[in-house]
């Protein structure tokens, strides 16, 4: 875990920093203030020695250094500690929203299976998969806000109440939830399908349960623990495109600021959210691993023994 | 209800069940029959493939639901159990009617601990509450030589051996107090020295319960301790039945002579005969006698009509056209009938 970080920490030091844009490439700074500044953020030395400076001063001070572009002058740290909750709050919600409901979808294409609705479901889950989330979050807003106008355009930070914060929200969250969902089910029906066939669900028809106590008792539980490893990438699917769906409804989060870092080199905000969305997705990813071990004994007793 | 040993409790007539498949129907069962008496033990003996499970199923009304049953009757207890829906065979499940599956590695829920599996059927069959259901599941467990059985109760399935399981599946199966026990080829998946055990229990409890037993197997060998009666099996079809000594002592059709042959013998260690061949394609199954083509004692006949039963004895007959009075003397193979004088002392 802490060595992953610890790659991902180098790596986007390392590829964002050498990509060949100066640091400091403004008319308006005379050349002697950018030397000074640039000594002072030990940009004049070797590579090498600024890679040291920049581990020592996160792991020492949790320093990410300070931004020189977005707005220069102001500690990294500082500006990523307000976008942080927005983004988490867009992520955690989708997340949320597309696991009960496509484990719902899920189950009902499975029991009903290869009758219309299945169908019907199946192709609407391919559809959904194939399509990423910002074209969800165009037509939402097209739709939803333009044509129909029952939601608000864009997200509202003002909003005092939580209910109105979140009604704001609903459409990036639906753009972000839709593939996931369509994922979820249609893992959940190959799943329950095979498991519906298991010789272990006949032997608990055998001892005279009912086809709904077998399926509840011991089709779904057991089909969730191969799921758990789909969601893992559907994580970092989530958060990928909220990156984009952020910027179309304008929420203050970590994925606008990302952007405009990127495109104005601002090399060191850059590295700094790189590093915070791959801890977010490090903390969901261990949040599933655990869950794994609570669904499935084998793992929890086996991994013991 | 009578209860002397002669009384029928379960009767499988003409039995014919099909499955629909991509080429065509696959006729897996092709008009069974054989009775049930109480207290008695029934085997079911035949190669990979020749319909003993999907006739099991149909007692259990656990078919696949690509699979009709075409034809015949399971009677029990003047029920027919080919008509019965859904809600009905909830009743017999468990009950009244157990069964032991072929491979208990599959057979028990991963994730669920062992003594749930077990209460499971408790709470749901006989509505014990929780703290009756456990006792009794516990004692269940020690019947069938679970050591450490409270222990165990609170384990997983990979925490138990082949062995170990099966006993499990035994237990789940008598939970429900059923009068007939099926066991579908309960040791093919375990290893040789565990099989015995596992067969002595079934022997145990069997007359601890006075259960009457459906033996599946595709090892005439092991059936001769456990069978009071045997039913040779092959193609969907029952070539031979008889007692236990009709068919071990006095075998007719030369599909059972080739089972018998193909059993290794201890005391000569002479080479064991594997039968050549293979089963045929049930999509489209030969027109006579479906063991002809890897029969060497096949007449011209058997090619073209199908042998009906002949009776030998009251208690036995044989689908082969060899026992028509007007075929020609066949012998038994040589080896066979060594084996079979060395056992008998030679006086059958
Ligand atoms: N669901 C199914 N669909 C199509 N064919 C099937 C199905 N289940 C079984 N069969 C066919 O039915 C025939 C009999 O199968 P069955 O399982 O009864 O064999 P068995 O005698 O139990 O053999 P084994 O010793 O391997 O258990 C086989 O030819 C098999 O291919
Ligand atoms: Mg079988």
């Amino acid at each position: 875990m802490l060595l992953t970080l610890f790659l991902v920490m180098s790596l986007s030091f390392w590829i964002i920093r050498l990509m060949p844009k100066s640091i400091f490439e403004n008319p308006e700074v005379s050349p002697e203030i950018q030397r000074l500044l640039e000594a002072e953020m030990h940009l004049d030395k070797p590579m090498v020695v600024q890679y040291y400076y920049f581990l020592k001063g996160i792991v020492l001070h949790g320093d990410f250094g300070t931004s020189v572009k977005v707005r220069p002058g102001m500690d990294v740290f500082r500006i990523i500690s307000t976008r942080i909750p927005p983004t988490v709050m867009l992520n955690v919600l989708a997340l949320l929203v597309s696991m009960p409901l496509g484990f719902i979808l899920g189950t009902i294409a499975a029991l009903r299976r290869n009758k219309p609705t299945d169908v019907v479901m199946s192709f609407l889950i391919v559809l959904f998969i194939s399509i990423p989330s910002f074209v969800f979050a165009s037509a939402l807003q097209y739709f939803l806000t333009f044509k129909i106008p029952i939601f608000p355009t864009l997200y509202d930070s003002t909003a005092l109440t939580l209910g109105a914060k979140l009604n704001s929200l609903v459409l990036p969250i639906t753009a972000l939830a839709l593939g996931p969902i369509a994922t979820i089910a249609r893992y959940l029906r190959g799943e329950l399908i095979e498991t519906l066939s298991s010789e272990y669900l006949l032997l608990a028809r055998t001892k005279g349960l009912t086809r709904a106590q077998a399926t509840v008792r011991h089709a779904l539980r057991n089909s969730l623990v191969p799921i758990a490893n789909t969601i893992i990438p559907m994580i970092t699917g989530i958060i990928g495109g909220s990156l984009v769906v952020e910027r179309m409804y304008s929420i203050p989060g970590m994925g606008g600021q990302l952007v405009d870092s990127i495109l104005a080199g601002d090399h060191f905000l850059t590295v700094a959210l790189l590093i915070f969305y791959s801890a977010i997705s490090l903390i969901t990813i261990l949040i599933v691993d655990v869950s794994y071990g609570i669904i499935d004994p084998r793992i929890r007793i086996g991994g013991r023994q | 209800m009578p209860t002397d040993s002669n009384d029928t409790i379960l009767k499988v007539t003409d039995l014919t069940i099909s499955f629909k498949a991509y080429g065509g129907m696959v006729q897996a069962v092709r008009g069974v029959s054989f009775d049930l008496k109480r207290g008695e033990t029934v085997a079911i003996v035949g190669e990979s493939g020749s319909g003993k499970s999907v006739t099991i199923k149909a007692i259990m009304g656990i078919l696949p639901g690509n699979a009709v049953i075409e034809g015949g009757a399971i009677d029990y207890h003047g029920t027919d159990l080919t008509k019965l829906n859904e809600e009905g065979f909830h009743e017999i499940r468990g009950k009244r009617i157990g069964l032991i599956f072929q491979d208990p590695l599959s057979a028990l829920n991963p994730i669920m601990k062992i003594g749930k599996q077990i209460t499971e059927v408790l709470h749901l069959t006989k509505k014990l509450s929780t703290a009756d259901a456990k006792t009794q599941a516990i004692e269940l467990m020690r019947s069938v030589g679970i050591p450490e059985p409270e222990r165990r109760f609170n384990q997983y399935p990979f925490q138990f051996s082949g062995g170990m399981r099966q006993r499990i599946v035994i237990a789940i199966a008598l939970a429900g107090d059923p009068e007939i026990l099926i066991c579908d080829e309960p040791t093919t998946a375990l290893d040789v020295t565990v099989q015995a055990k596992i067969l002595d229990l079934i022997n145990q409890i069997k007359k601890e319960r006075n259960l009457s037993v459906i033996f599946i197997m595709h090892d005439l060998g092991v059936v001769a301790n456990m069978a009071q009666r045997v039913n040779v099996m092959y193609a969907g079809k029952i070539l031979e039945s008889g007692t236990a000594e009709d068919v071990f002592f006095r075998p007719a059709h030369p599909y059972t002579w080739a089972l018998l042959s193909s059993i290794p013998d201890m005391q000569t260690k002479e080479k064991l005969l594997a039968i050549p061949g293979t089963p045929p394609n049930m999509i489209h199954p030969p027109k006579g006698d479906a063991f002809a083509v890897r029969n060497k004692y096949a007449l011209k006949l058997d090619f073209e009509r199908e042998p009906p039963p002949i009776r030998i004895s009251d208690t036995h007959w044989a689908a082969t056209w060899l026992l028509h009075p007007k075929a020609p003397k066949v012998d038994m193979p040589e080896i066979l009938r060594h084996r079979i004088n060395r056992m008998t002392g030679g006086v059958v």
